[in-house]
């Protein structure tokens, strides 16, 4: 059976590459090298002059001339050099007037950007000018050696700064664990002068825009840890972004042929042929996406040779490939036309693209960077290597859900369910309702309602790092009542589908037993998850919130079942009409249950 | 060409648009978009200026000092925010670790006006959201005592840069140039690029659905199909990028000559969404028009943005008000543009209707 099941991948692999090359060959190949030599020249073009976005949103009144050119360097400053009395009578046009060497700033919020903006181009240009100075120390005489220390606690409860006394206390505090001698550190700088000179045009710069983004990836930084003040703590850690651009906007495109080619199948019934040949639906999926899984694959090696990053960095990548090859594939089969296919597409690929980059902008700051396989890569190009812990903690849930939609691929790749032309919604109920069975629905929501926990985790963290950054009560209230929506939905999906294949619709003793058996799965599935992965973020105060229900057992089971239940009722007596008010509620008990727990609410 | 039939394609595939509640789709991307970026802001300028939230007021941060009571232990305990504490090092760093301290700096006994730098160790545990806060902090005091030593060691430097008396404006503001230089911009214009990508579908599924034929046996002609499927595309376009501008409005993010803005768009849109129907004319298949498009637009973007006074950087004037009556002019080069383009498409579909299919 095996080695005919590869067989079959095979066949379907090699008929897919042919098929595409021979539709891409004739026409698209020569454009598309065009293309892209014009793409090089493109970026070589705008390396040249620089990015002209914010060219000249601020106009800038001065009489002293020396500095008025400095600043009209600078594009988002539109210079105006006048004298000062004419400059006082068109003070008004101005958000900046500079009259001498004193900067006078108009009372607006762009008045105060302005200002912003301004001190940085004169930041940027005394490290000009300081670094060409014959006696470095004279002109940087302070230099910042920074060491980081690894907590001996883990990093919970800290993230708000509750632990700060608001008082001023006078005393210094004492450890209470033991104290280790710590070397006295040197008083000389082991760097040469030039080195360190260097160093510091380079920095300086770096923020210029463009720069700043194209020069991250391979530059180690030239003087260790040593740094002048100007260079601790750079503005805006954005640099990632260009991570997003390197490595996933390569794969998001050739997902897009995969997507496409699922898509072929389904016009005009194309399909027929290659699902009347006597192979597994798995095998044919399977063999479809094996080409651009190895292009994919391939494209991600020649990246990170070409940036000169150690070769495991395509370990964190290829989770990133299996997700959306799945998502693809169940996007290319849901779709009923092709501009569905277009918005669908562009919709999920801003969220997945979400998903991995906010994250990885917070790479060295929180524990919360680890759910996006991109931090590993930041920690690579750092030189930080990652653990195999950190590895399971960021791209278990990428495995998971890949699996997952695979499989819901699998099961629905049938003529029935990829011919027909209902709508999105419904059709998405179809296809969870592929893996419901009518002889066994119980048993069916129990394991729907394990296998949904992959993605509820998945949308909660998103959650995560989207609200853990808000001040303290807010960002706490905003994901308890996030997370209790986010379960509440992707529990009644299974009771949902059910109300809708059965004829009869729903029983009141599938009400009862379909609820608890949910509940059952969701608790097994969550257990089962946290267990394995996210042991780190449960130790954080948000993990306790949002993870609350693990203390106890039947306490949650209870909440689980109860609240599904309200959602069952609701389909049962109203209808369909009445999902919707029953999520609400649902979501309500949830959040009171919650609040009750952490002692927000007391009985 | 009648304008009866290009009207009938064009409300064709409006309804259609609304039936596949496919631009509910654009409007919540949009949507996303604005809020996560938005959250972002908030959230980065909590972390680098935690004073912008009220919350923060009044903490102190507390450091260990390691070294001498000189200059730099008065700057750090002047600070509100800042609370120094004289300690030997072993314990400093054990309280560090136990995160008694949020910071450690240990200063050498070099005197100011040595020949050599003062080498300041800062340490700071890793990983750590209050130390990116606490290094900010710590950057403001040592640039404080960077200029002190500078200025005791003046008589060695030998260039003599402008300097600039800065205003207390109280507060760094980057959220301006982040809402009118990239959001505003990135949100306006992509009604444009989903427009572009639109036409392509709707020309190429006639072709690879088989429909286009019953669609010609009926009285529309080739070109009155394509002209009706690009008005429908270009009619989307002001709509969306208005309802945006109203929410900002809304947010209280008020954006000047609105009016002016959308025409730009308009404008812009109509070159891109022609260039889409030529890829999808040429290819009539959707992945590769699809893709050259993209690749096309790619391209055509990064050259644009190269040059002052690009679509973009048009609509931030417009938007900040910094722009003359000059914009009309290039207005008005950009709509020649369009319909140079659009006479060619049209001999180009008439050259293709007549070939046979």
């Amino acid at each position: 059976m095996s080695v005919g099941y590869l067989r079959q991948i095979y066949v379907v692999a090699r008929w897919e590459l042919l098929r595409t090359l021979s539709t891409m060959g004739r026409g698209v190949l020569p454009v598309a090298i065009t293309l892209f030599i014009l793409l090089v020249a493109a970026s070589g073009l705008t390396a040249q002059s620089g990015l002209h976005i914010q060219d000249g949103i601020y106009r800038l009144g001065t009489d002293n001339v020396p500095a008025g050119e400095v600043i009209a360097e600078d594009g988002r400053f539109m210079v105006f050099i006048d004298s000062r009395a004419s400059l006082l009578n068109t003070w008004d046009s101005y958000d900046l007037v500079i009259l001498g060497s004193e900067v006078y700033v108009r009372d607006t919020e762009k008045g105060h950007a302005a200002l912003t903006s301004l001190e940085q181009v004169f930041e940027r240009y005394s490290a000009f000018m300081n670094v060409q100075e014959p006696d470095l120390y004279a002109a940087y005489p302070l230099w910042i050696n920074r060491i980081y220390e690894r907590s001996t606690i883990d990093f919970s409860a800290t993230q708000s700064g509750q632990q700060i006394s608001p008082i001023p206390q006078r005393d210094a505090p004492e450890p209470r664990g033991d104290v280790v001698p710590v070397a006295t550190p040197k008083a000389t700088v082991p760097y040469e002068p030039d080195q360190l000179r260097a160093e510091i045009s380079r920095t300086a710069a770096q923020d210029d825009t463009i720069s700043r983004y194209s020069q991250v990836i391979g530059q180690e930084s030239g003087s260790g840890s040593f740094r002048t003040p100007n260079q601790l703590a750079p503005p805006l850690p954005f640099d990632s972004i260009i991570l997003i651009f390197v490595f996933i906007f390569p794969l998001y495109f050739t997902s897009q042929f995969f997507m496409m080619s699922i898509m072929n199948e389904r016009i005009e019934r194309r399909g027929e042929i290659l699902l009347s040949a006597p192979y597994h639906p798995s095998a044919i999926i399977i063999g479809k996406a094996l080409p651009y899984f190895v292009m994919m694959v391939a494209i991600s090696l020649i990246l990170i040779v070409i940036s000169s990053l150690p070769v495991n960095t395509i370990l964190p990548l290829i989770p990133v490939i299996f997700f959306f090859l799945a998502s693809a594939l169940v996007i290319g089969m849901l779709a009923r036309s092709f501009k569905e296919l277009s918005f669908l597409s562009i919709f999920f690929s801003t969220i997945a693209t979400s998903y991995l980059f906010f994250p990885s902008i917070f790479a060295n700051v929180h524990v919360v960077s680890l759910i996006s396989p991109l931090t590993l890569i930041v920690l690579e190009i750092q030189g930080d290597s990652f653990t195999l812990m950190d590895y399971l903690y960021s791209t278990s849930l990428f495995y998971l859900t890949s699996i997952i939609l695979l499989y819901a691929g699998a099961v629905n790749f049938t003529e029935e369910r990829l011919f027909s032309l209902h709508r999105l919604i419904p059709r998405t109920i179809e296809f969870i309702s592929a893996g419901i069975s009518k002889t066994y629905p119980i048993l069916s929501v129990f394991v729907l309602g394990g296998l949904v926990i992959p993605f509820v985790f998945m949308v909660q963290l998103m959650g995560l790092v989207l609200f853990f950054n808000l001040p303290m009560p807010l960002s706490l209230l905003l994901l308890i009542g996030y997370a209790a929506v986010t379960e509440e939905v992707a529990k009644s999906v299974g009771i949902y589908a059910l109300a809708k294949i059965l004829p009869g619709g729903l029983t009141w003793r599938l009400v009862i037993f379909g609820s608890a058996g949910t509940a059952l799965g969701f608790l097994a599935g969550e257990k089962l998850l946290l267990f394995a992965t996210i042991t780190e973020v449960t130790e954080s105060i948000f993990g306790s919130v949002m993870f609350l229900s693990l203390q106890l057992l039947w306490m949650p089971f209870l909440l689980h079942a109860g609240c599904l239940a309200v959602v069952a009722v609701a389909l049962k007596a109203g209808g369909f009409r009445w999902y919707i008010p029953g999520i609400i509620l649902a979501t309500f008990i949830h959040v009171i249950y919650n609040l009750t727990v952490i002692g927000v609410i007391t009985l | 060409m009648k304008s009866r039939n290009v009207l009938i394609v064009t409300k064709k595939e409006l309804g259609g648009i609304y039936a596949e509640k496919t631009i509910v789709f654009a409007i919540l991307l949009q949507l996303f978009i604005a809020l996560f970026s938005s959250f972002l802001m908030v959230g980065l300028t909590t972390m680098y200026d935690p004073d912008a939230l009220a919350g923060y007021q009044g903490v102190e941060y507390r450091i260990g000092y390691v070294g001498p009571e000189g200059e730099l232990y008065s700057i750090i305990d002047d600070r509100q925010d800042l609370g120094a504490y004289t300690m030997d090092l072993d314990v400093a760093i054990a309280s560090l670790k136990e995160r008694q301290l949020q910071a450690v700096v240990f200063v050498p006994e070099t005197p100011p006006d040595a020949e050599g730098p003062v080498l300041v160790t800062l340490y700071m545990l890793q990983n750590d959201i209050q130390s990116a806060i606490v290094e900010v902090k710590m950057k403001e005091a040592f640039l404080v005592y960077e200029e002190k030593l500078r200025n005791e060691r003046s008589d060695r430097l030998t260039l003599n840069p402008i300097r600039l008396n800065f205003p207390d404006s109280g507060g760094r503001s980057n959220y301006f140039e982040f809402v009118f230089g990239l959001l505003i911009p990135l949100l306006v214009f992509m009604p444009a690029i989903i427009s572009a990508a639109l036409i392509i579908d709707l020309i190429t599924e006639e072709y690879q659905a088989g429909t286009l034929e019953i669609l010609l046996s009926t009285p529309v002609t080739y070109g009155e199909m394509l002209w009706g499927k690009i008005l429908a595309c270009i009619a989307i376009v002001p709509i969306q990028s208005a309802a945006w501008l109203t929410l900002l409005a809304a947010n209280g993010i008020v954006v000047q000559h609105p009016l002016e803005i959308l025409l730009h768009v308009v404008a812009g849109s109509m070159i891109m969404i022609i260039i889409g129907a030529f890829c999808a004319l040429h290819y009539r298949e959707r992945t590769s028009a699809q893709f050259i498009f993209s690749t096309a637009v790619v391209v055509l973007i990064i050259i644009a943005m190269s040059f002052p006074y690009n679509p973009l950087n048009l609509i931030v004037r417009l938007a900040v008000g910094t722009i003359g009556s000059g914009h009309w002019i290039l207005l008005s080069g950009f709509l020649a543009l369009s319909l140079l383009m659009s006479l060619l498409l049209t001999r180009y579909a008439s050259r293709i209707s007549r070939l046979p299919q």
